[in-house]
């Protein structure tokens, strides 16, 4: 099938929908957003040549509303939809849905998404491909069957329980202990249920000290398949990735041969197409990994990917969707640069609470290696309804000093933003540790850190101290001599 | 710079910060002239102008004091401390760096009440010690309001084990029991505590400006008599308006070193003129050592900014020779009249002076620091009380009976009849907190012995005696436990968020409520108080196109007012331009209508929200919603808040029954959002 996309409709908001704008710009391929009510002067919504309101705050009701979207892009004359990340992304249904509605799906097929999606489908497939699992059990339906799991194959706590449909740490509760396991068990269930309709859970040993190692996959719809090498993202919070780096400190020359190929196979088994990752945990202690998951999407993190290699995902994607064969063998890539990603999320940097607002003041960083992928502008709300990520920095260098180095820069002289608490101050601690800068590190690196990591914050610079002037001269000008005066 | 034709004449300089005290001292015995102190950045400030000249506006006075020749700047302490944080927002660590960057020469002087520091209640030893031994002064001036040198011993001890130069002060007031034998005592015990009059220099502290040229002569004579080689300095406020002739009195008796204020600065409370007082004492024969042009120049400085303040001066104006009465200082001037006028009182100021000169024949002590509050607070009070009972004729029957046990009836308690001797049993009834630790003990000794004991029984009613046996005769230094310094750091931790500053600390140490409120304002604020012009310090940019303009840490910054909106449901939206990019200000008006305030989880048995979302649900799967009354077990889930896609449990702390639900399902709550309260259920006996 080959067919040449005219106008494609982005079902997402935020950094996922700005990012996908801007490849299509490159291509002149004119763009529709879509927006929720309260997304209504969103960023996304101006940075599209055409904007579709497709319902209310809630996600169920807008970016998660399946039929409007549909309707939106056949009402806009779209002739292809590309999910982001996040909402609709990895849901087979609704590709399956635009696929039927006759327009073009810019995402794998959506029977590979259901399939990957079912972690126990998934980790069998895995296991047929002969990739390394994690010791497990699947189809867990009450807590009886985990301790009988836990009494018969000998497993010692900590274990994870995870939603069997599930992906982004949501619906993913550790379990320390036996006294731990009701509370957290209904939990997985509730929120599994919750973010993917679906209470089926599995159940993992939890591999202490884990590094989380994916490889970024390409497929043609004709069978070639490449790896675009690997992505380290151990730094987590809540098992949510914060801090990403491409390629891996971890691995060495055979490991990584090893465990890009490894992915391969799996994705050449499963005859998947278009972007994908496979998703690993590897085990410091053992040097060895076990697969986690494929995650059937574009990712948050793909940049750093594009940024080693000076490769294009996104428009990779379209080109795939248009049926066009990859234009490179493995070969041809080579990695030859260090990238780093942090995510700036709008989170109270100690307690991670989320911090919703207007952003009253936006300075992004410029200069030499920065690349910024921002879902705001300055002036834009926060709400309160969705994902708080709002903006991405990535840095890169010849080599992993470098790109700490650069990094350093645009966290920490050039990038302001007012209005929201945001990671900033924690993910500028982070870079600075000297654990960090070693690369000794675990997924574990921020809980086991957290009190040193806060004693670090703190930057003053005149730029933001002469705000704090300006703001004193103005609420006197205002209201004239204080009484505390 | 300046026109100045003597700019690098240095000359003058005969004292330096990082001499030794002994070498100070002889300096100033081997100086063939008087030197000066110059109060320009402290006393003056705090005696007509309620302290609150900025260190931006004194700092232009730095330069010129850098090569004027000075003994000192007294620059630092007293309430310029309090003040500074609580109305300029300056701390007083800024200010010696500022001051130490510009005039390296100078020697910082600073005034400090004995134990009570800087602060107005005694502090316990270690925390004198750990104060004491982290600023950054050069002479300490130390003074006690009860002339109880034992309290003095902490500070001593520090500054000269540090190698600065200590100066105690002797509190000087004229009455009938003040005389040179009593003070010579007190010198004694000076000259004991410090270990002889090398390195030392006794100051005679006339805080009120009560001392005549004569008696001041015969003091400092006879101080002189007794120890030639001791050396004497007289800081004397101009209030009854004898200043410059007192002075003339002093230096002739054998004082070498005098305080003075730049002619400029001085209005009725401060001390006297310096380029007058160098004119009058060399026309009288005796040298000043002073490089007069450049006080000619500071003189100049103030003129361009003193306009600044005129709101600033005390309601009260004019010299006030009835001060020899009534003996409010002059640095607790200003403050008291701002007072009264907050208070709405300023109309019975000439009762409360007068009764304030009875009540000081009564219980005797020197009004300065904290004696001068005491009195204020005590007499002030009883004048409002009276006015407030019986009216106006009230206060003058307050006024006639005091007059009455004080002058006639020479304080015979019995000789009054038996309806006064009532009315006296009750007048300090209601007299405040301070008044009553003063009369037992708490601050230490009183200079001629404890009041008589129908104050005691006027003070306590029936509990008078038991509270005489409580009266302690030790210094506060020897009877205040110490205070646990690591739970104060940890208070004022929790309090402002984070780690403090060793000089946040110290201020905390002092005014722990104070110190809080200006750390707050400062990171909110940033530098502002330093960096911005007086004028727009207090009144802001008046009209659009009005700019500032500053360097901030060595970089140029114009800040331009654009225009301020109209104030709508109480707010304000200003509009700047700062370096050229326009910002836009939301101001709250106090008129602003604050939301209903949230009520916040604060005991064990309320239940907070850990983070800010949504209560999606109210109980759990298994027991469905929760109610009222419902009994809780502990671990249980009580309540679910989601965030961002994230759950997160709310769990019954211990086995309970629900008291309140402060929530609706659906309701978007804060952290520490007020979720439960909870009533534990006892264990069965």
């Amino acid at each position: 099938m080959k067919k040449r996309i005219q106008k494609i409709l982005i079902a997402n908001r935020g950094v996922p929908a700005v990012r996908i704008m801007h490849t299509c710009r490159d291509r002149k391929i004119p763009t529709v957003a879509v927006y929720s009510t309260p997304d209504r002067l969103a960023h996304h919504v101006f940075m599209a040549d055409e904007a579709v309101h497709i319902g209310e705050a809630p996600p169920l009701e807008s970016y998660l509303n399946m039929e409007n979207i549909i309707e939106a892009a056949l009402s806009t004359g779209s002739d292809a939809i590309h999910p982001g990340w996040g909402f609709l992304a990895e849901n087979a249904e609704f590709a399956q849905m635009v696929i039927d509605a006759g327009l073009v799906w810019i995402g794998p097929p959506p029977d590979i998404i259901r399939t990957m999606g079912d972690k126990i489908q998934a980790k069998r497939l895995a296991q047929r491909a002969n990739v390394p699992t994690i010791p497990g059990i699947s189809d867990v339906k009450k807590i009886e069957d985990i301790k009988r799991w836990l009494r018969e194959e000998d497993v010692q706590f900590p274990i994870m329980i995870k939603a069997a449909a599930g992906g982004g740490g949501k619906g993913m509760v550790k379990v320390e202990n036996e006294e731990m396991l009701p509370t957290a068990f209904s939990q997985a269930r509730s929120e599994a249920k919750k973010s993917f309709g679906d209470d089926t859970l599995l159940v993992e040993k939890y591999i202490q000290r884990g590094r989380h190692i994916e490889v970024q996959v390409v497929a043609d719809q004709y069978g070639s398949v490449v790896h675009l090498f690997e992505r380290e993202c151990t730094i987590q919070r809540r098992n949510q990735k914060i801090i990403e780096e491409a390629p891996s400190p971890t691995l060495n020359e055979d490991l990584r041969t090893e465990i890009c190929f490894t992915a391969v196979r799996l994705m050449r088994e499963i005859g998947y197409h278009s972007a994908g990752t496979v998703e690993f945990i590897f085990d410091s202690s053992t040097r060895k990994f076990y697969f986690l998951e494929v995650n059937t999407r574009l990712q948050v993190e793909h940049g750093i990917t594009e940024l080693i290699t000076g490769l294009d995902i996104v428009n990779i994607m379209i080109d795939i969707a248009e049926g066009k064969p990859l234009p490179f063998k493995q070969l041809d890539i080579y990695p030859n640069r260090w990238a780093l990603e942090a995510r700036l999320n709008a989170e109270d940097p100690k307690t991670f609470s989320p911090s919703f607002g207007t952003i009253t003041r936006l300075q992004v960083p410029h200069g030499p290696n920065v690349r910024v992928a921002s879902g705001v502008n300055e002036g834009d709300d926060i709400p309160p309804y969705y994902d708080s990520l709002f903006m991405l920095l990535m840095t890169a260098g010849a080599n992993r000093r470098d790109a700490i180095r650069v990094m350093d820069r645009a966290l920490g002289r050039s990038l302001r933003v007012e209005g929201v608490k945001t990671l900033q101050p924690l993910l500028l601690s982070i870079i600075r540790h000297p654990k960090f800068i070693e690369g000794e590190f675990s997924t574990r690196f921020i809980e086991e850190h957290m009190e040193e990591l806060i004693s670090m914050f703190k930057e003053r610079d005149s730029e933001d101290e002469v705000l704090k002037i300006a703001r004193y001269v103005a609420e006197v000008s205002a209201l004239g001599p204080q009484q505390w005066m | 710079m300046r026109n100045n034709k003597n700019n690098n004449d240095y000359s003058s300089i005969f004292v330096k910060p990082g001499m030794t005290p002994r070498e100070i001292v002889k300096k100033v015995r081997d100086l063939d002239a008087v030197a000066i102190t110059s109060t320009g950045m402290r006393d003056a400030g705090q005696s007509d102008y309620k302290n609150r000249l900025r260190i931006h506006d004194l700092a232009t006075l730095a330069d010129h004091y850098n090569r004027m020749g000075l003994f000192s700047a007294e620059c630092h302490g007293g309430a310029r401390w309090h003040v500074g944080i609580m109305n300029r927002r300056e701390s007083p660590f800024e200010e010696i760096e500022i001051l130490r960057e510009r005039m390296p020469n100078v020697l910082l002087q600073t005034l400090i009440r004995e134990t009570n520091l800087w602060g107005y209640r005694p502090y316990p030893k270690n925390v004198i010690e750990y104060v004491v031994q982290r600023v950054d002064i050069d002479v300490w001036r130390c003074f006690s309001f009860l002339n109880d040198i034992r309290n003095m011993r902490a500070v001593a001890e520090v500054v000269m084990k540090r190698g600065r130069l200590f100066e105690p002060a002797i509190s000087f007031t004229q009455a009938e029991w003040a005389t040179n034998d009593y003070y010579l005592r007190v010198v004694d015990e000076i000259i004991t505590l410090c270990g002889g009059m090398d390195e030392i220099i006794l100051c005679i502290k006339d805080m009120a400006g009560v001392g005549s040229p004569e008696r001041i002569r015969s003091l400092v004579d006879a101080i002189k008599q007794k120890y030639p080689d001791l050396v004497i300095q007289y800081h004397r406020h101009t209030t009854d308006g004898l200043a410059l002739p007192a002075l003339l009195a002093a230096a002739q008796a054998g004082a070498k070193i005098l305080d003075a204020q730049e002619d400029s600065l001085a209005r009725f409370y401060g001390q006297a003129p310096i380029l007058a007082l160098h004119a009058y004492l060399e026309e009288a024969g005796i040298k000043v050592h002073l490089n007069r042009a450049e006080a000619e120049e500071a003189v100049q400085r103030v003129r361009e900014w003193i306009s600044h303040y005129e709101w600033a001066e005390s309601p009260f104006r004019g010299f006030d020779h009835n001060v020899t009465k009534h003996r409010m200082p002059g640095g607790a001037f200003p403050s008291s009249f701002e007072q009264a006028e907050k208070g709405g009182f300023l109309h019975l100021m000439p009762e409360i002076l007068r009764v304030m000169s009875l009540y000081n024949r009564i219980i005797k002590y020197f009004d300065v620091t904290p004696g001068s509050q005491i009195t204020w607070v005590t007499c002030s009070g009883l004048v409002n009380r009276y006015e407030k009972e019986y009216g106006r004729a009230g206060v003058q029957h307050l006024i006639q009976l005091l007059t009455k046990f004080v002058e006639e009836k020479n304080q015979d308690f019995e000789a009054m009849d038996k309806e006064e001797q009532e009315e006296l049993l009750q007048l300090f009834r209601t007299a405040p907190g301070d008044f009553k630790n003063l009369l037992l003990g708490g601050y230490g000794k009183l200079p001629v012995g404890w009041p008589a004991e129908w104050v005691y029984k006027s003070t306590f009613g029936d509990e008078w005696k038991k509270k005489l046996k409580e009266r302690k005769e030790l210094s506060p230094l020897d009877s205040i436990e110490e205070d646990d310094l690591e739970k104060h750091r940890q208070n004022l931790r929790d309090a402002i968020g984070r780690e403090p500053t060793e000089e946040e600390y110290i201020l905390y140490l002092m005014h722990p409520k104070d110190a809080v409120d200006f750390i707050q304002f400062r990171e909110r604020y940033g530098e502002a108080p330093l960096v911005l012009p007086t004028d727009v310090w207090r009144q802001g940019l008046r009209k659009p196109g009005d700019r500032v303009e500053f360097e901030l840490w060595g970089k140029p910054y114009s800040i331009e007012l654009v225009s301020v909106g109209s104030e709508h449901e109480g707010l304000i939206h200003v509009v700047m331009r700062v370096n050229n990019k326009t910002r836009v200000y939301t101001i709250e008006t106090p008129r602003l209508k604050r939301r209903v305030e949230v009520r916040m989880a604060k005991r064990p048995n309320e239940i907070g929200a850990p983070i800010n979302g949504n209560v999606w649900r109210i109980g759990n799967p298994q027991r469905g919603t929760l109610n009222v009354g419902d009994i809780v077990h502990e671990g249980e889930e009580i309540a679910n808040i989601e965030a961002m896609k994230m759950e997160n449990a709310i769990i019954a702390p211990f086995d309970a029954q629900i008291v309140e639900i402060c929530v609706k399902l659906n309701d978007t709550v804060q952290e520490g959002q007020l979720l439960f309260v909870l009533e534990k259920i006892k264990e069965k006996t």
